[in-house]
């Protein structure tokens, strides 16, 4: 099966091209245009864009937390169909199956779960299993866990860690390793209620840094493509800041990737304490070139928080609103379910907003600064088209701001700033960046050789039209969404790593298991048969 | 041994299946019930309801929306058993069904300290309206540890409930049903917890009084760490539930008969669907055990359930499932670590799974075999 989609604006940062010209499809690959071939089927790209379908490295989608806070919201889906459009989250993907669809009308093609427990990977792999038409992975969470901050208590050798981290990423079949708060589920279970990058686990002696610091290696030894995924301590606080610069400076020239660094963008300036530190932020993240990080942007309206950060979630349980909350004590990370609505006439939310912005606009280079609203934690993902459209336009920023509290503009620099996005950028930052950080080599680009995941977009000048519905979307080849409908509902894969390890760990988290949790280790593991669907798995290659 | 009857005669399975499709397709307002099935079971049963515009329902269905109400109106702290067994040094045990609930309860918790301890080596167990006759003369009930119980009746739990959240809370309790010292020496108990947890089940709590202990445990959390450990009501209730909510962003009681899911957790009760004759067809589900309907009345019905379930009438179609995890490979709810785990079939067999049946049943419907 020969495809063609002809005349279109390529615009392919990978292969450094920007250009009019034809993507050839045969089967689920691209193509060089073969010579003299007649396509079987042919699409007229003339005056549209056409990318690469896009990537997601950091969007909650599936999973106990996310599940539990579907069954803590009902109210938010009241009448699934025919919902008045100002009812909360009325746009938002909510069942598994709507999430999928709502993505790849978008262009998205493939989107990375960032938060799973290692004891509920099954779980969350059985809900990506039912989201259609795009590839998934999700990447497994240590650093609270028992076994880890006991191998690091008894300074085991950095080799048993990477045998277990590599047993983790097999086990839950995931992609890649991310650590939440380091230290800090553990440390609140002993009843520890501020815990930041140098303090000490009780039990265990160890610091929020030795582990971030561990992980890090860990995963960079294996050659896991992905670096560590951080999601640093004091999360959403005024003067977080602080412990984003810590653990940029901590990453020591190794790659790190720091998580929704939006919600770590706040001094203690100004009348009320509160203030951007984006700028700062920004300057640093220039400076650290090993260090990637997505933005986790705000957008105003109602939206669940959804964390494993367990001792942030439970601080910030009573401005739940609605009034209800679910904050679990898991058996390594926590978890916490807690709804919020942001305001743009709240200052605090404002500067939360354009901290996001200044993030996106300041941070120089667009391979390492990541488009993400950390779904649904920031903003559903469904305004990413709104996202997208304040980034390249200063003038809509300005009719933004001049909406918002003026005092809150008085705390963040965003109103000087005049940067716009250019397309280039916006197919990098989402495409060609992704896939790299990710180690997708066949992905995020329309080379040849490429998996044929293509987003065509009409040219318009309201950009959040544009991206909003994609004219045509293909997935493997096939044809799934037109004119911003998906027309063909094919079930993808998730992506997941198996880097070497010795076999040694798998007999000894036996014995652990057995005495410490009374159940057999197998449990954690998750077997193809039990996802119920061909093929769930795809094998990502380790660099070493 | 056959697989199928058609009232309650042996049928081929091929006329039964079909017989079950007719059923459905003729069906006004059908009703899929009991639910006792894994997850491939329940993924196969919400899509099926999808389709023919079932109401969805599981035999436990009251238990879970009980612990549901809570949570979705004002909150919940929770911990895993596992969590539980390893960690607490406080437990607060509330009500006299908790073993009938979990039978392992004395085993894999009261018995068992799992680990290097750290909360310390000494665990504190208190139980509010113990159970009579299964403690005990030396009030162990298989726990490592002596258990203090404050013995009062089941219907006394709201009102000591009360008073102790009141007393945790600094706050007088003018009517506490055992004497001040007592309670006043239980709450400075719990509040002298290193991790606490209280454990209940919602079979036999309502929902004010579940309210009240998540309300508790709450306050708690002022100065300590305390949590709260709901046990599963069993028949892979959790499991179903979770699948049900990714599937349609609703728990059970959810309707399809508009066209899109509905969740009304009073309209939508499999009980009352049936008395009030408002169903004309069910298809009920229960491959864990011979678990039959206790309605009192008899709609037509299609039975996915072990062959030798004793039902008050036969059914129109009755097929026979295997049990998962037995017959046959499954994933469903692990009451110790609290999430969904992959069983291996212990003894596979040729008993059909509950998922296949219903792709049997859901493949003769008018239209065809769905995408899905």
């Amino acid at each position: 099966m020969l495809t063609r989609i002809k005349g279109g604006r390529i615009i392919d940062p990978a292969n450094g091209h920007d250009g009019i010209g034809d993507i050839w499809m045969r089967d689920d690959r691209i193509v060089e245009a073969p010579p003299a071939a007649t396509a079987d089927t042919t699409y007229d790209a003339t005056g549209k864009i056409v990318m690469a379908g896009a990537i997601d490295i950091h969007s909650h989608i599936a999973g106990w937390s996310v599940n539990t806070a579907r069954l803590l919201l009902p109210e938010f889906r009241l009448g699934s169909a025919a919902r008045p459009g100002s009812t909360p989250l009325s746009n938002a993907g909510w069942a598994a199956f709507e999430i999928g669809c709502l993505y790849a009308a978008m262009g998205f093609t493939t989107v990375v779960e960032p938060a799973v427990s290692p004891h509920y990977a099954l779980h969350a792999h059985l809900e990506l299993a039912d989201v259609p038409i795009i590839d998934k992975a999700t990447l497994a969470v240590l650093g609270n866990d028992d076994f880890l901050l006991g191998l690091m208590r008894a300074r085991e050798s950095a080799a048993v860690v990477r045998d277990y981290v590599a047993w983790t990423l097999a086990a839950t079949r995931s992609l890649g390793i991310k650590v939440i708060n380091a230290g800090g589920a553990a440390a609140f279970k002993e009843n520890v209620r501020e815990f930041s990058f140098d303090d000490v686990v009780p039990s265990y002696g160890v610091s929020s840094r030795e582990i971030v610091r561990t992980l890090q290696h860990a995963v960079n030894e294996l050659g896991v493509p992905h670096p560590l995924h951080v999601h640093c301590n004091n999360l959403g606080i005024a003067g977080s800041a602080d412990s984003a610069l810590a653990t940029i400076a901590a990453a020591d020239g190794l790659p790190l990737h720091l998580a929704h660094l939006q919600f770590y963008g706040y001094g203690k300036e100004g009348g009320r304490g509160f203030s951007s530190a984006a700028a700062r932020l920004a300057e640093a993240v220039n400076a650290a070139q090993s260090v990637t990080i997505d933005v986790g942007q705000v957008m105003f309206g109602q939206t669940v928080t959804v964390s494993l950060d367990v001792l942030r979630q439970f601080k910030a349980r009573n401005q739940a609103r609605p009034r209800k909350w679910v904050i679990l004590d898991g058996d390594a990370n926590g978890a916490g379910i807690v709804p919020y609505n942001y305001r743009s006439a709240d200052f605090y939310n404002a500067v939360q907003w354009a901290v996001g912005m200044e993030l996106f606009l300041l941070i120089d280079d667009p391979w390492r600064v990541f488009f993400t609203t950390d779904h649904p934690n920031g903003a559903p993902f469904t305004v990413y088209p709104e996202i997208l459209a304040l980034l390249m336009s200063r003038d809509l920023r300005a009719q933004w701001i001049a909406k918002l509290p003026a005092e809150a503009m008085t705390v963040t620099t965003l109103p000087s700033i005049s940067r716009e996005y250019s397309l280039v950028e916006i197919a990098t930052m989402t495409r060609a960046a992704p896939a790299r950080l990710l180690g997708l080599p066949d992905r995020g680009h329309l080379g040849a050789g490429a998996i044929a995941d293509v987003a065509v977009y009409e040219d318009e000048s309201d950009r959040a039209r544009m991206f909003r519905s994609a004219a045509l979307v293909f997935k493997h080849g096939e044809l799934v969404v037109r004119d911003g409908t998906p027309t063909r509902h094919i079930f993808g894969r998730a992506l997941m790593v198996e880097p070497e390890r010795d076999r040694a760990i798998d007999r000894r988290l036996k014995a652990y298991y057995d005495e410490r949790w009374g159940i057999s280790h197998d449990l954690i593991k998750v077997p193809d048969h039990a996802i119920g669907r061909p093929e769930p798995f795809e094998l990502v290659s380790c660099t070493q | 041994m056959p697989h199928a009857w058609i009232d309650g005669t042996p049928a081929e399975l091929a006329t039964a299946v079909a017989t079950a499709a007719r059923l459905l397709d003729a069906s006004r307002q059908p009703l899929i019930a009991g639910l006792g099935t894994d997850v491939a079971g329940a993924r196969a049963a919400t899509a099926l309801a999808q389709r023919v515009g079932a109401a969805i329902d599981h035999m436990h269905g009251d238990a879970l929306l009980r612990d549901l109400d809570v949570m979705r109106e004002a909150g919940v702290m929770l911990t895993t058993p596992s969590e539980a067994r390893v960690r607490a040094d406080t437990l607060l045990l509330v009500g006299p069904g908790l073993i009938e609930a979990w039978s392992e309860l004395p085993r894999d918790l009261l018995g068992a300290r799992g680990g290097e301890a750290s909360a310390g080596a000494d665990r504190r167990t208190f139980w509010l309206c113990p159970p009579k006759s299964r403690l005990g003369n030396d009030n162990h009930a298989g726990s490592t540890y002596p258990i203090s119980v404050i013995d009062r009746e089941a219907r006394d739990l709201p009102v000591l409930l009360a008073a102790l959240r009141a007393r945790v809370n600094s706050r007088p309790a003018a009517r506490s049903l055992v004497p001040a010292a007592a309670l006043d020496g239980l709450a400075e108990a719990l509040k002298a917890a290193r991790f606490g947890v209280a454990a209940w089940s919602a079979a036999e709590l309502d929902g004010l009084t579940i309210e009240m202990l998540c309300g508790l445990v709450n306050d708690l959390n002022a100065t300590t760490r305390f949590s709260g450990m709901p046990l599963a009501p069993g028949d892979n209730a959790i499991g179903v539930l979770q699948a049900c909510g990714w599937m349609t962003g609703f728990p059970v009681r959810t309707g399809f008969g508009r066209g899109y899911p509905d969740h009304d957790p009073w309209r939508y009760r499999a009980a009352r669907l049936v008395e009030s004759g408002e169903t004309d067809c069910v298809l009920w589900i229960s491959a864990y055990r011979a678990a039959v309907p206790e309605w009192s009345s008899d709609p037509p019905t299609i039975a996915l359930a072990p062959a030798g379930s004793k039902f008050a009438k036969s059914p129109r179609v009755h097929i026979a499932v295997g049990v998962p995890g037995r017959d046959h490979d499954g994933v469903e709810h692990h009451a110790m670590i609290g999430t969904l785990t992959a069983v291996a079939a212990t003894h596979q067999s040729e008993a059909i799974p509950v998922a296949d049946v219903i792709a049997s049943i859901a493949a003769h419907l008018a239209g065809g075999p769905s995408s899905c």
